[in-house]
């Protein structure tokens, strides 16, 4: 340990490191000397003190010593062991870092930032030959004297060995943008920049972490040589190899993991507790945001890579998918929402050419008279009345009055060009299945409630229509004319030829008729509560429902107890047969069976219907046929087996308002445009394309999202930049036509290891699980999966030939940091619903809805699916007075290991999509008592959650309705379960604890270990 | 000898009409390519005549094979097995909702068909040609002698 590097004795004053904007080498892990070893202090080669300090992020000023970032367990460590040297500033010419200790809050979120990467402008530098010589620069600043060495352009952070010299947690620090001087934020003693620090691992020192989010996780070991660091594999493990004491002289800035099994055994070699989780749910990378801060919002728009390669090897060589993921009419939080321009007379300004928008990255020359599209670089005239002179150094001078010039995300009004028909009222259609099981499960008593009570806030007011048709074995209208004072009941029963008994009225202004609407959904549960009548005359009611709306379009709400039976579009009771699994025909029962249903999704997107299904029956229902209805027309589709309204009456209710009163565009289409030389191939999700780019969305919302997959046309890209915009055009319910316009840059670069550092795992997942899914439409589950894992591995083994030349690998897992939860969402994503098992695992219906749904997810309840929260909740609950700050230590979220459910405790699982309480055998019966009442003692299969009268009870709503908030697209219903009562808690719960080994899945370690064993067999 | 000419010249015509099908089809599929047709509309012309095309190709296989034509019998009854094996597995259509999906590997799949019928094309002209010059040459004989 500790080793002098006497090597390279003169680094901290090589020339080139100088003023920090032009310095290339930005990733500056920090590293503070170990306490008190004398044999540390002296890799930090002393400065002198008349050198020039270089760049600091973690610079002076912090009154906080940096103890802050060493190891807690080891604490108080005396870090310096230079002097502080004067006028720690003096060569950064440019705006220094600002000596205040946080970085800019909008570029520091709270949430785990990843890894900064040196922005385009660097990336001409190769880094593997960088780096071995940008070595650390120890940099005495400040008062308190204070060491950071920062190792250059990795994000990594070295790895704590074993000794605790160089434990601790060590942020990845880098200054976002170095192109961006001005931005260098001074990274400084408090721990709060890095909250979210997870770097790679090292098992989590036995005393509790300061830094909330660091569980168990370090960041990853850039070993520098001059630091005399341990090479990594020494420290991964303690107690596995001793060190060598060799010095590895080369900075990684990968991470890893030692995964060295001993053969014969099962023992993967991993520290569980070690192995990177991503525990704080989705965090957006900010790289992408900070080197263009013009660019839209990520929650709009996010690249798998924000990097984009220049070469088609270079795409070859990237085996993740490429592509982007946008969700074009995400929820903005307050205060962000997109700014509406309306151009009237000047008409929107686009390339003539290529017919971009206007945005932030175009450039205007000629004095303002002409402008040049960043997408296709043709000059365009400026219109006379956009123009506005040039100030010195080519700004428009009007720029600040102009939101399309200076921000990435603008909704532009449409004029009357932009219109194939004047904008239609928002349309709301509800297509009700009123058979016995519909009468019996109590759906129809929910549905009209429902609907009746959101009434006042369906979008749209005062032009929304409304319509109606029940079906069992006839079809039933009903004429609500606002003349009338009750509905007229229709009934047509010739299902080969149906037709539409009325002209209008079918369809009637809400605003209009709104009595008539009231009387009906008020005597809608007792019209049919006699209903015996056990068919489903599902087709010939959808192409009843397709006639009326055909005129206007919008969405259609259907609500389907059972299996269609009668008229056109019957399906049969196909049922899922186990021998056919594992055969070739096993994806035929995942896709529709009649082509009835495509047909028909066709047909209802070309008149801009949107369907949304509403399934609830519990035998099968051939979801996949339904679905497809959905996944055609833009739609979802929510899945309620076995509905029963007093147990799943909430989430209905829930989530049918949810649907009815979101922000919703009707008639919309959608096209990503970008760049010259590359194009979008290929598109994922629910919608239908309309040319080979024009994605029809009858309806869109904030709760869908769609991936795209781009590839290079031209073997070379030979600009430095790509541009990509996304323009949503669409009717707002107020009747407005408008285009959303997304705008985002991304640099073009030449290097591997670039593209992987700037990979965003979440929008990766968006699409894998999308090809995933999309995969097992056409053939067997296993194949899907199979060519997932190829995917995954290819991508890790050509990452591991990056760096193995130089490095010594030895039996390490290497991986981007940024990739870091790589192997554990593929792995989530093989025990997802739609992906796992087989036959037994999941019911057919179930595995298609799960599908359907998937397909439609934004990325951040994509990954809060594939790696739900676990939290225990006990002690909060027990904890005599409550504050507010108890609630964010409360939401800690836990791996999701069977080992850390504790008996003692109770436990909450949050997938997105329900909650399962879990109730320890050992729970304090004080606890089961509050919360369950009288009933505690009983099965609690048959026990519902409601809130009781004591401080308990209460509390353990509040904390079910802060995490519902936190995400109201869906609903989760709370589902109890007790240990030891099999077979729900396995269904319920272990099944999904993803990490754990279960009936023929691997678990975490293992599959760590597996896919190690694939990569290294080339 | 009549005969032999006029079954050649059916066979001429059917030909014909089997190309202008493929063609037509593949310019459907180009201009929905190309955003001139919307892909609604250009299933519905291509799907319109698969079958009759279908039908038509398959005739003119059986007529080979009545004929006792073996050689043009077995250069068509590959596509009509094709045709066969698709019209059964119900992949005969073209599928509007994922048409931009199958794109290229249909345009690929009308490609070949319009090559083998070109081909098909020059054999048959070739055998109309020589029938219709034999049965002149017969005519011409029966007035020599």
């Amino acid at each position: 340990m500790g080793t002098e590097n006497p090597g390279r004795p003169n680094f901290p004053m090589r020339p080139s490191f100088t003023p920090f904007a032009s310095a290339p080498p930005t990733v500056r892990p920090f590293s503070p000397s170990g306490p008190g070893t004398g044999s540390e202090s002296s890799n930090f080669r002393p400065i002198p003190p008349g050198a020039p300090p270089t760049m600091t992020p973690f610079s002076a000023a912090g009154p906080s010593p940096p103890v802050r970032f060493s190891d807690p367990s080891v604490p108080s460590a005396p870090i310096a062991s230079v002097p502080p040297s004067g006028a720690p500033y003096q060569r950064f010419p440019t705006p220094p870092f600002p000596s205040a200790a946080q970085a800019p809050p909008n570029r520091a979120p709270p949430m785990g930032q990843p890894p900064f990467q040196p922005p385009a402008g660097q990336i001409s530098v190769p880094p593997p030959f960088f780096r071995p010589q940008t070595q650390v620069l120890p940099v005495p600043m400040g008062s308190p004297p204070q060491n950071a060495n920062f190792p250059p352009s990795s994000m990594n952070v070295p790895q704590p060995p074993t000794d605790s010299s160089l434990s601790g947690p060590r942020p990845n620090f880098q200054p976002p943008f170095p192109g961006y001087p001005s931005k260098q934020p001074a990274v400084s003693q408090a721990p709060s920049p890095f909250p979210a620090q997870q770097g790679s691992f090292m098992p989590p020192p036995a005393s509790p972490s300061p830094f909330p989010s660091q569980q168990g996780s370090y960041g990853p070991p850039p070993v520098s040589a001059t630091l005399g660091y341990q090479s990594r594999d020494q420290m991964q493990h303690p107690g596995s190899a001793p060190p060598t004491g060799g010095v590895q002289r080369l900075t990684e800035d990968f991470s890893s993991l030692s995964v060295q099994s001993i053969p014969g055994t099962n023992d993967p070699g991993l520290d569980n507790r070690s192995l990177p989780r991503p525990l704080d749910g989705d965090v957006v990378p900010s790289s992408f945001l900070e080197m263009y801060p013009m660019n839209c919002d990520p929650r709009y728009l996010r690249l798998t890579t924000a990097a984009i390669p220049n070469s088609q090897s270079l795409v070859a060589r990237w085996h993740l998918p490429l592509g982007a993921v946008v969700c074009p009419l995400a929820e903005a939080p307050e205060g962000e929402e997109v700014p509406v321009i309306n151009f009237a007379s000047t008409g929107i300004i686009r390339c003539r050419r290529c017919r971009t928008y206007v945005n932030p990255y175009v450039t205007f020359t000629d004095a303002g008279r002409k402008w040049r599209c960043n997408i296709c670089s043709l000059l365009n005239d400026v219109p006379g009345e956009y123009f506005a002179n040039l100030d010195a150094t080519g700004r428009r001078i009007d720029l600040d009055q102009r939101p399309e010039l200076i921000k990435g995300s603008v909704e532009f009004v449409a004029p009357t060009e932009y219109m194939v028909r004047p904008p239609m009222p928002p349309l709301y259609f509800f297509l009700i299945d009123v058979s016995i099981s519909a009468v019996r499960s109590g759906m129809i008593e929910v549905v009209a409630e429902t609907i009746r009570s959101c009434l006042d806030e369906l979008p749209g007011f005062p032009r929304t229509q409304i319509g109606f048709i029940t079906y069992d074995s006839t079809v039933h209208f009903y004429n609500m004319k606002s003349s009338l004072t009750q509905p007229q009941m229709m009934v047509v029963s010739d299902l080969d030829d149906i037709f539409v008994p009325l002209p209008d009225d079918l369809l009637v202004n809400f605003s209009e008729s709104r009595n008539v609407v009231e009387t009906f959904l008020d005597s809608l549960p007792s019209m049919f509560q006699d209903n015996v009548n056990v068919e489903s005359a599902f087709g010939p009611a959808l192409k009843a429902a397709f006639m009326v709306m055909s005129q206007l379009g919008g969405k259609l709400l259907i609500f389907q107890n059972s299996l269609p039976s009668l008229g056109v579009g019957r399906l049969k009771l196909r049922g899922d047969d186990l021998r056919v699994y594992g055969t070739d025909e096993e994806h035929i029962l995942r896709l529709p069976e009649d082509p009835f249903y495509k047909q028909m999704a066709a047909d209802l997107t070309k008149y801009q219907i949107g369907v949304n299904i509403y399934a609830f029956s519990d035998k099968y229902t051939d979801i996949a046929s339904l679905g497809t209805l959905a996944k055609y027309t833009g739609g979802q589709v929510y899945y309620y087996p076995s509905f029963r309204s007093g147990i799943h009456g909430d989430k209905l209710r829930h989530e049918l308002a949810r649907d009815l009163t979101r922000e919703t565009a009707w008639e919309a289409v959608m096209r990503i445009r970008c760049g010259k030389g590359i194009r979008f191939t290929s598109y994922h999700g629910n919608f239908m394309l309309r040319s080979t780019d024009l994605l029809a969305l009858p309806t869109v919302d904030c709760d869908k999202a769609y991936a795209m997959q781009l590839s290079l046309e031209e073997t070379l890209l030979t600009t430095q930049t790509v541009y990509f915009q996304v323009a949503l055009l669409y009717t707002a319910s107020c009747g407005e036509r408008r285009i959303r316009v997304y705008t985002a840059a991304a640099p073009v670069v030449t290097d591997l290891g670039e593209m992987y550092r700037q990979a965003d795992t979440g929008a990766i997942f968006s699409l894998f699980s999308r090809l995933a899914i999309e995969k097992t439409l056409t053939g067997k589950l296993e194949d899907a999966r199979n060519s997932l894992q190829l995917m995954l591995v290819k991508a890790l083994r050509e990452y591991r030939n990056l760096y193995s030349v130089q490095h010594r690998l030895g039996a390490r897992m290497i991986y981007p940091e940024s990739l870091k939860f790589l192997c554990l969402y593929g792995l989530a994503l093989f025990k997802s619903v739609p992906l796992k098992g087989g036959y037994a695992d999941v019911q057919l219906d179930e595995r298609c809805a799960a599908g359907f749904t998937m397909m439609a997810l934004p990325v951040k309840k994509l990954l809060k699916l594939l790696y739900p929260s676990l939290i225990r909740i006990d002690e909060y609950l027990l904890k005599p007075s409550a504050q507010a700050d108890d609630f964010k230590n409360i939401m800690k979220r836990l791996p999701l290991v069977s080992e850390n459910l504790d008996s003692r405790g109770l436990y909450i699982y949050d997938d997105g999509f329900r909650f399962v309480i879990w109730f320890g055998r050992m729970v304090s019966p004080d606890i089961a008592k509050n919360l369950l009442g009288p009933d505690f003692a009983a099965e609690l299969s048959r026990v519902t959650l409601t809130e009781h009268d004591n401080e308990m009870s209460r509390r353990l709503m509040k904390i079910l309705k802060k995490l519902r908030e936190s995400d109201p697209s869906y609903y989760q219903l709370p589902y109890l379960v007790r240990q030891g009562e099999q077979p729900r808690e396995g269904l319920l719960l272990l099944v999904n604890l993803i990490e754990d080994q279960m009936g023929g899945t691997t678990g975490y370690a293992n599959w760590i270990t597996l896919i190690h064993r694939q990569v290294q067999q080339n | 000898m009549a005969w032999d000419l006029i079954f050649w010249v059916i066979c001429f015509f059917i030909n014909i009409a089997l190309l202008a099908s493929s063609f037509y089809q593949l310019i459907s599929l180009s201009d929905l390519e190309a955003d001139h047709l919307n892909p609604f509309e250009a299933t519905t012309r291509i799907n319109s005549i698969v079958l009759p095309e279908f039908l038509v190709q398959g005739f003119l296989c059986l007529s080979f094979l009545l004929t006792w034509h073996w050689f043009m019998f077995l250069f068509t009854v590959p596509i009509t097995a094709y045709h066969l094996m698709l019209y059964l597995n119900q992949k005969h259509l073209l599928d509007v909702t994922e048409i931009f999906r199958d794109l290229n590997t249909e345009k690929k799949y009308r490609f070949v068909k319009l090559a083998i019928y070109l081909l098909l094309f020059t054999v048959v002209l070739f055998r109309l040609v020589i029938s219709a010059f034999n049965s002149l040459h017969d005519e011409v004989d029966v007035h020599t002698y």
